[in-house]
C-alpha cells in the first residue's frame, strides 16, 4: 500500500451505534485520521502529532504550524485571550493575477478560519505578561500586507500601553506582491511598532519558523531583543532559488537554515519548538521582573 | 478597442516607464554628490568586515550647511558598473551607510540619501552577513535618529534595499523614477512562477513613483524635463539641489522632538 504526502486522509468512520463516552474527554477515544510527517513519511494519528507539537519524533523534522495552534502551544494553559483587531481590506492596485486579489483573500480566509495573516492575542508565558503575534504561512504564505502591517503595529502598541513584553512569531514568504508598494511600506510601519515597545523599554523577542524571508526577516523579525530559530528552518533575505538564478552559485550545505544562521552569528539560539516556552519564559523573567 | 489591445498596451507603457528608469545616462549618486554639493570627502568601510561601492558616502557641503550624504551608486560604464555592484549594496553597504548616519546624529548634520538600487544583493555572502539584519537595523536607525533627513529616488527604487535609506521626513523623487516591492522580473518570479512576464508584472504593480505618491510614501516630485533626466542631467542635478536647500530650511527650523514625533507618526501610518 503506498503512503505518501501530507494530507490529512480521512479514517474509517466509528460505529454510528457507539455511545459516547461519559465525562468531559481531552482527546477523542476515535481519531479523525492520520498525517505524515513531510520530511520522513512517517505517519502519525492527528492528534499525536498535535500533542508533539507538530514535531516528529522519528526524524525531529518541526512542521508547519498553524497560527492558532502556535498561540495555544505557547500561552500558558488558560491565559490566552484573543486580540480581535478589525482592519479593513486593501486592494491599491486592484490586482489580479490570475484570481482578483480580493477573492484570493476571501479563500485564504476560508481555508484558515483567520481574517489576516497575523493572530494576535493576550497571554502569559511562564506567568510573565505577553502579547503574542504569531504569523500564519497558510494566508496567502504569511505575507506582510497592509493590513497585517496595521494589526502588528496595533499589537506593539497595546504591548506598549499594557506593559506587555512582546512575543511575535514569524513564519511568512516576505512582502505581499498583490499589494504592491503598500506591502513595502508594511516593513516601515512594523519598524515604528518595534521602535515604541523598544521607547517603553519592554522585551521584545522574535521566533523564527520555517520559512522566513523578505521584507519580514528584513523588518520586525531581525529587530527583536533576542532572536530564536526553530532547528531546521529556511531563514533568510532572498530565497535560495534566487540566488542560484541570478548567481549561478552552488549553495552550500545547509544554507540559510537555522543552524547556518546560528553559525554566522544571525541568531540568538536554535530552540526545539517544545522548549520554546519555557526558553522564552526564562528570558522574560530576566528581561522583566515582577 | 478590445480589451488584449488595451492590455498589451498598458503592460508595453509599464515596461517602458520602468526601462526609462533603469536608462544609464540618468544621472548617478556620485554625479549628484559631485555636482550639487560641495567639499564631499569620501569615508569609507563599515568598520565591520570591508568597504562596499554600491553605497557611497560622507559630509559635504550644500550651500552653506554641512551634511552627511550617503548615495547608492550603480556605476555609468562596465567597468564601474561592476565596480558599483550595479547599484547592490551588500549588508557591508547597510552597515557603512548606518554609520555615517549615526555619525551626522552625533555632529548635528542633517543626512541626505540618494536611494538607486534595483534592489539589496542576492547572494550567498549577502546571505551569510545578514543582509536582512543590516536593512532591518538601517530601518530603526533612520525612524529613530536625532537629525533632520531627506532621501531623493533618483531612479530605481527597489524593495527593501531602497526602504533602507528612505524613511526619511522627506522624501523627494525625480519624476520619472520608479519604487517598488521587488523588481517586476522577481514579482513576476514569485507570482508566475516566471520571470519572463516581467511585462505583465511591471503593469500589475504600478511601479511609477506616483503610485508611492498616492500612498504618502513619497512627498514630492521633481520634475524633469521630456524626454527625460538621461537628456538634461545638468537641469535635473539643479532641481535637486534646489529642493535639497528648500526642504533643508524647513526642517533644520524644526525642533528635533517634533521632527521625531512626526516622523514617528508617518511611517506608523504608511501604506494605507
Amino acid at each position: 500500500m503506498e503512503r505518501t504526502g501530507s494530507q490529512v486522509t480521512a479514517r474509517r468512520q466509528p460505529p454510528a451505534r457507539r455511545l459516547p463516552a461519559p465525562g468531559p474527554q481531552l482527546r477523542p477515544l476515535v481519531s479523525t485520521g492520520t498525517v505524515s510527517c513531510p520530511a520522513c513519511s512517517r505517519r502519525y494519528v492527528v492528534e499525536r502529532y498535535a500533542a508533539a507539537f507538530n514535531v516528529c519524533a522519528g526524524c525531529g523534522h518541526h512542521g508547519a504550524v498553524p497560527a492558532r495552534q502556535r498561540i495555544t502551544q505557547l500561552a500558558d494553559h488558560g491565559s490566552l485571550e484573543l486580540m480581535r483587531i478589525e482592519v479593513g481590506d486593501r486592494d491599491p492596485l486592484r490586482f489580479d493575477d490570475g484570481a482578483p486579489y480580493p477573492q484570493r483573500l476571501a479563500r485564504a480566509r476560508e481555508r484558515t478560519g483567520l481574517s489576516e495573516a497575523f493572530l494576535v492575542a493576550r497571554a502569559s508565558i511562564g506567568q510573565a505578561p505577553v502579547l503574542l503575534a504569531c504569523m500564519d504561512f497558510g494566508f496567502l504564505g504569511g505575507s506582510l500586507g497592509s493590513a497585517a502591517g496595521e494589526i502588528f503595529a496595533q499589537a506593539c502598541e497595546a504591548a506598549a500601553v499594557e506593559r506587555r513584553a512582546l512575543v511575535a512569531v514569524c513564519t511568512s514568504g516576505g512582502a505581499r506582491m498583490q499589494e504592491g508598494i503598500a506591502s513595502l511600506a508594511q516593513m516601515a510601519r512594523c519598524s515604528a511598532g518595534v521602535a515604541a515597545v523598544g521607547q517603553a523599554r519592554l522585551p521584545y523577542l522574535s521566533v523564527l519558523g520555517d520559512p522566513c524571508f523578505g521584507g519580514v526577516t528584513a523588518s520586525f523579525a531581525a529587530q527583536a531583543d533576542v532572536i530564536l530559530a526553530e532547528p531546521g528552518a529556511r531563514i533568510g533575505f532572498a530565497g535560495g532559488r534566487v540566488i542560484e538564478q541570478a548567481t549561478h552559485d552552488r549553495l552550500p550545505e545547509g544554507f540559510q537554515r537555522a543552524e547556518f544562521l546560528l553559525a554566522h552569528g544571525m541568531v540568538d539560539a536554535v530552540v526545539a519548538r517544545r522548549h520554546l516556552p519555557r526558553t522564552l519564559a526564562t528570558l522574560l523573567h530576566m528581561y522583566m521582573p515582577a | 478597442m478590445s480589451s488584449t489591445t488595451e492590455t498589451a498596451e498598458r503592460e508595453a507603457a509599464a515596461l517602458a516607464a520602468v526601462e526609462l528608469a533603469r536608462n544609464p545616462e540618468r544621472p548617478r549618486a556620485l554625479q549628484v554628490i559631485t555636482t550639487a554639493f560641495d567639499q564631499w570627502t569620501e569615508l569609507r568601510g563599515d568598520r565591520l568586515f570591508g568597504d562596499d561601492r554600491a553605497v557611497v558616502g560622507g559630509p559635504a557641503r550644500l550651500g552653506s550647511r554641512p551634511v552627511m550624504v550617503i548615495g547608492q551608486e550603480k556605476g555609468t560604464d562596465a567597468m564601474s558598473r561592476a565596480l558599483h555592484n550595479f547599484g547592490m549594496p551588500h549588508p557591508e553597504g547597510y552597515r557603512k551607510a548606518t554609520r555615517l548616519m549615526r555619525q551626522a546624529e552625533k555632529f548635528s548634520l542633517p543626512v541626505v540619501c540618494l536611494v538607486d538600487t534595483p534592489a539589496a544583493y542576492a547572494g550567498i555572502g549577502a546571505e551569510e552577513r545578514g543582509q536582512a539584519w543590516a536593512i532591518a537595523d538601517s530601518l530603526l536607525c533612520m525612524l529613530g535618529l536625532r537629525t533632520p533627513t531627506i532621501s531623493v529616488i533618483l531612479s530605481e527604487g527597489g524593495s527593501g534595499g531602497a526602504l533602507a535609506l528612505a524613511l526619511a521626513d522627506r522624501v523627494l523623487a525625480l519624476e520619472n523614477a520608479v519604487y517598488t516591492v521587488a523588481p517586476p522580473e522577481t514579482c513576476a518570479a514569485i507570482l508566475y512562477r516566471d520571470a519572463g512576464q516581467r511585462a505583465r508584472a511591471a503593469a500589475a504593480l504600478r511601479p511609477g513613483v506616483d503610485t508611492a505618491y498616492e500612498i504618502g510614501l513619497v512627498d514630492e516630485l521633481i520634475p524633469e524635463p521630456a524626454p527625460g533626466a538621461h537628456a538634461h542631467p545638468a537641469v535635473v542635478i539643479a532641481a535637486i539641489r534646489g529642493a535639497l536647500l528648500r526642504h533643508l530650511d524647513e526642517l533644520c527650523a524644526v525642533p528635533v522632538d517634533e521632527l521625531l514625533e512626526r516622523r514617528a507618526a508617518r511611517y506608523r501610518a504608511a501604506g494605507g
